[in-house]
């Protein structure tokens, strides 16, 4: 008897951690990390190391920003991501000789195209989203090694060209802040704003909450699910533009571990795998804490392999918590 | 029949039960008792305690209070394994069997039969799966899986499985749900043989007109507390109801003036092969229109066809004078046809959100101007809507899943309320809720109809389906079959009419 009061006790301030966590969230961890951080290095709260961290977690962020809307929305993560980011590079890449402006339209429009099939696949024909995108990305890594034989794809970097003003995409700052960190800034905002005050965002929210009541509410259920994929397709090909910017080259396999790293960021930013919970400010707490901690590790001598056993952890860890915490209320309905 | 019962003693006796959750009392110090060969009513609103006493007695809590005797035995319940041990057998609302394996391997699962200590012996597992099925009067090949027999089927399975245990007291939580009248009353010849072999049921069910059938005793349960225990010869429904719900109930059905205007729902000929064939009828302002049916009628089918939630292939349907295009439910919807699904937790509510968000969720498409929504207007519908229909949540933000069945029916009731039908198709709208709720749900449902909609209601509770509807058309496999008027609604005619058996209807 006074063991089990003992662990009931313990289950209480797990729980009420949970509660804590939800409150503040993310950004208390954040805030513990910046802590951590002044520690481990003189160099770390420099105003150029926060803002290369920004720098380093701005792909992140804008793939995250639009991978929150599958996640929202129930139907987990989209596993094509990678896929997404290398077609659009390769298209924008392949697409410079009309011009900068018509090659990113392209880039950006050849991802939608994915994105667009897996949202009508998912949403009409209510095929599994981690299955059906895992396919997707492996038909797409085939379709593009075979298109351009296995090759990389290089734009015409001469000054004056497109080629050149593409790579600089990456390279721009608007003031002392680069680029593709303003992109990410709006994204999150922009993505705030959908997810919040727009009918799709609220019809993702209930029909990441259950499906089928969301259909019996009269809700538009494949077309919701078909806008949440487009909306990471989105993402994913800005990202991917950026990423292939910053390569100089477009090639297969270059949004590889988007995937994995972005649903981390959107799940420890507070979204559940399960739908309908969570919202972009923790998204973005989330993608934060990842490049502080990636930062931290860098710093501590913690090489890249371990930096990805320790992304791992705590995806486990954060996703069984939040599994923890709705068997514990016995809302385990997912 | 109770002296009887006393000559064979007592089963079960439980004496000041308590059960503490945090913060409330869910049973408080409740005496039990139940005769060895008697069937033991249990009844009492949603939240009366009745669930978790059952509970108890299940070896679900390893915490509660006060003493249990099984015979003349004093007993610790405290693990599911040793109540079973102990002779207790439980069969749930909802059904514990593994859908894609056989009905044998469901029924004997934990205790397969083996040959040579390892090998599953095939012969002898098919050969104690008939003689358990035979049982309950079932005559099914034992390997076919669960999922290709009928919910009432698979319902008798699990009570074979459960009496598969050979156990002493078997719990019943409302057994009927799910179950048409036919079939209710092949349970109940079943209950009986059971009861004859000096087993004791204990039958826990909303429906007087269960109890009534089958109970010899009754005990009502109020706020965790025993309210009395009765034979059932000394008590009248009215006085069980008044027990119940701790106040006098005059009546249960207001007479209620009906104003009926023109036709609002025009349906002709609406057929999905297999499901229902050549459905017509129409349904007035200010009408409430019952749709009567066993389970398996095609009801249910035709309604959700009706408003384009499931596939049609020939007919079509007029709301209002105009017909609807698409056969989608966003469609119906635009001509303010809604339908109140059947079972709130898998197509009714949001259970993990809020109840404002619930209330609100079918009117966004009204509150979104070039795609943003205003949440402007959402406190005052939601404030209105508690209100209204008596709607008891601690506050707008609480989630759904947290309340009592009863208020979610409401908050269900009260999405489709917001969203000003005109025609509002409701299945099955007080389903397992209590008395008081389904007073509070059939005044709401009153005034939709006063104030000039349309309802159409499918209703398999008899006296719900009376009392309210003002014309009754009925349907039996899959066809209209004809349709009676408020002066010839009574519920031993419309029961006669489900099944076919009324020549002088229409």
């Amino acid at each position: 008897m006074e063991n089990w009061m003992k662990s009931g006790d313990g289950t209480k301030s797990l729980s009420r951690l949970a509660v804590i966590y939800d409150l503040v969230g993310i950004y208390l961890i954040g805030l513990l990390l910046l802590v951590v951080g002044v520690f481990v290095s003189d160099d770390f709260f420099t105003m150029t190391n926060l803002m290369s961290i920004l720098n380093a977690v701005a792909l992140l962020g804008i793939v995250s920003a639009g991978m929150a809307f599958v996640t929202y929305s129930g139907n987990m993560a989209d596993l094509s991501i990678p896929s997404i980011m290398a077609f659009s590079g390769i298209i924008s890449v392949a697409a410079l000789p009309l011009g900068l402006l018509p090659a990113l339209v392209l880039g950006i429009l050849a991802g939608m195209l994915i994105g667009a099939m897996n949202g009508f696949v998912v949403g009409r024909f209510n095929a599994n989203p981690i299955l059906w995108t895992l396919a997707v990305a492996f038909f797409m890594e085939g379709f593009m090694r075979f298109t351009w034989s296995n090759n990389q794809v290089y734009p015409d970097i001469e000054p004056g060209t497109s080629g050149a003003a593409f790579i600089d995409i990456f390279r721009m700052s608007i003031g002392p802040v680069p680029l593709i960190v303003v992109v990410m800034v709006i994204m999150f905002i922009a993505g705030h704003f959908v997810m919040m005050r727009t009918r799709f965002g609220i019809e993702s929210k209930l029909v990441g909450s259950s499906r089928a009541a969301a259909r019996t509410t009269g809700i538009n259920v494949p077309r919701v699910v078909l806008m949440d994929f487009l909306a990471a397709a989105f993402g994913a090909s800005i990202a991917g533009i950026f990423i292939t910017s910053m390569n100089k080259l477009g090639v297969f396999y270059l949004g590889k571990g988007y995937d994995f790293k972005s649903v981390t960021a959107v799940v420890i930013g507070g979204m559940m795998l399960s739908g309908g919970r969570g919202n972009m400010l923790g998204v973005f707490g989330g993608v934060l804490v990842i490049g502080l901690l990636a930062n931290i590790m860098t710093f501590t001598g913690i090489n890249m392999f371990q930096q990805n056993i320790v992304t791992g952890a705590i995806f486990i860890a954060v996703v069984g918590l939040h599994q923890y915490r709705l068997r514990k209320r016995g809302k385990d309905y997912a | 029949m109770v002296t009887d019962s006393d000559n064979f003693g007592v089963a079960l006796r439980m004496k000041g039960v308590s059960k503490r959750y945090t913060g409330t009392l869910a049973v408080d110090g409740v005496d039990f008792e139940a005769l060895v060969g008697e069937v033991h009513g249990l009844m009492g609103e949603n939240g009366a305690g009745k669930s978790t006493l059952m509970k108890i007695l299940a070896g679900s809590f390893n915490d509660y209070t006060g003493s249990i005797f099984i015979g003349q035995k004093k007993v610790a319940l405290h693990s599911p394994a040793v109540a079973k041990a102990h002779g207790i057998g439980m069969i749930y609302q909802e059904l514990s069997l593994a859908r894609p394996i056989s009905i044998a391997e469901n029924l004997l699962i934990g205790h397969l039969p083996a040959k040579h200590g390892f090998l599953l012996d095939r012969k002898a597992m098919i050969q104690r799966a008939y003689r358990l099925l035979d049982r309950v009067g079932l005559d099914l090949d034992p390997l076919r899986t669960v999922e290709e027999i009928s919910q009432h089927q698979a319902q008798l399975v699990e009570i074979a499985k459960v009496l598969g245990s050979n156990p002493c007291i078997l719990v019943m939580d409302e057994p009927t749900s799910a179950l048409s009248r036919e079939e209710v009353k092949r349970l109940f010849e079943i209950i009986r043989q059971l009861k004859k072999r000096g087993m004791t049921i204990i039958y826990i069910s909303h429906h007087l007109s269960e109890i009534f059938q089958i109970a010899d005793r009754v005990t009502v349960m109020r706020d965790g507390r025993r309210i009395g225990t009765k034979s059932i010869n000394e008590v009248t429904p009215a006085m069980l109801v008044q027990m119940m719900v701790g106040q006098t109930i005059d009546e249960f059905y207001v007479q209620r003036k009906s104003t009926i205007g023109e036709i609002a729902l025009n349906v002709r000929n609406l057929t999905r092969k297999g499901f229902f064939h050549d459905v017509s009828f129409q349904a007035r302002r200010g009408e409430i229109l019952g749709i009567a049916g066993l389970t398996g009628s095609g009801r249910t089918e035709m309604a959700r066809s009706m408003c384009g939630l499931a596939p049609v292939d020939g007919g079509m349907v007029e709301v209002a004078g105009r017909k609807l295009g698409r056969h989608s439910y966003g469609a119906a919807m635009e001509h303010g046809l809604f339908y109140l699904s059947e079972d709130r937790k898998i197509d009714g509510l949001f259970l993990r959100l809020p109840v404002k968000q619930n209330l609100v969720s079918a009117i966004i498409p009204r509150h979104t101007r070039c795609g943003i929504y205003s949440s402007r207007h959402e406190n005052a519908t939601t404030t209105e809507l508690i209100d209204r229909l008596d709607i008891i949540t601690s506050s707008a933000s609480t989630e759904v899943s947290n309340l009592s069945g009863g208020n979610q029916q409401r908050v269900l009731l009260g999405k489709w309320i917001a969203a000003d039908p005109t025609v509002l198709i409701l299945d099955e709208p007080s389903r397992g809720v209590d008395v008081r709720a389904k007073m509070r749900i059939h005044q709401a449902v009153m005034e939709l109809a006063g104030s000039g909609r349309t309802v159409v209601l499918i209703s398999s509770d008899l006296p719900e389906l009376v009392g309210l509807s003002d014309r009754v058309v009925v349907m039996c496999d899959g066809h209209l079959i004809g349709e009676m008027q408020k002066g010839q609604l009574s519920e031993e005619s419309v029961l006669l009419a489900m099944n076919g058996e009324l020549d002088e209807i229409r």
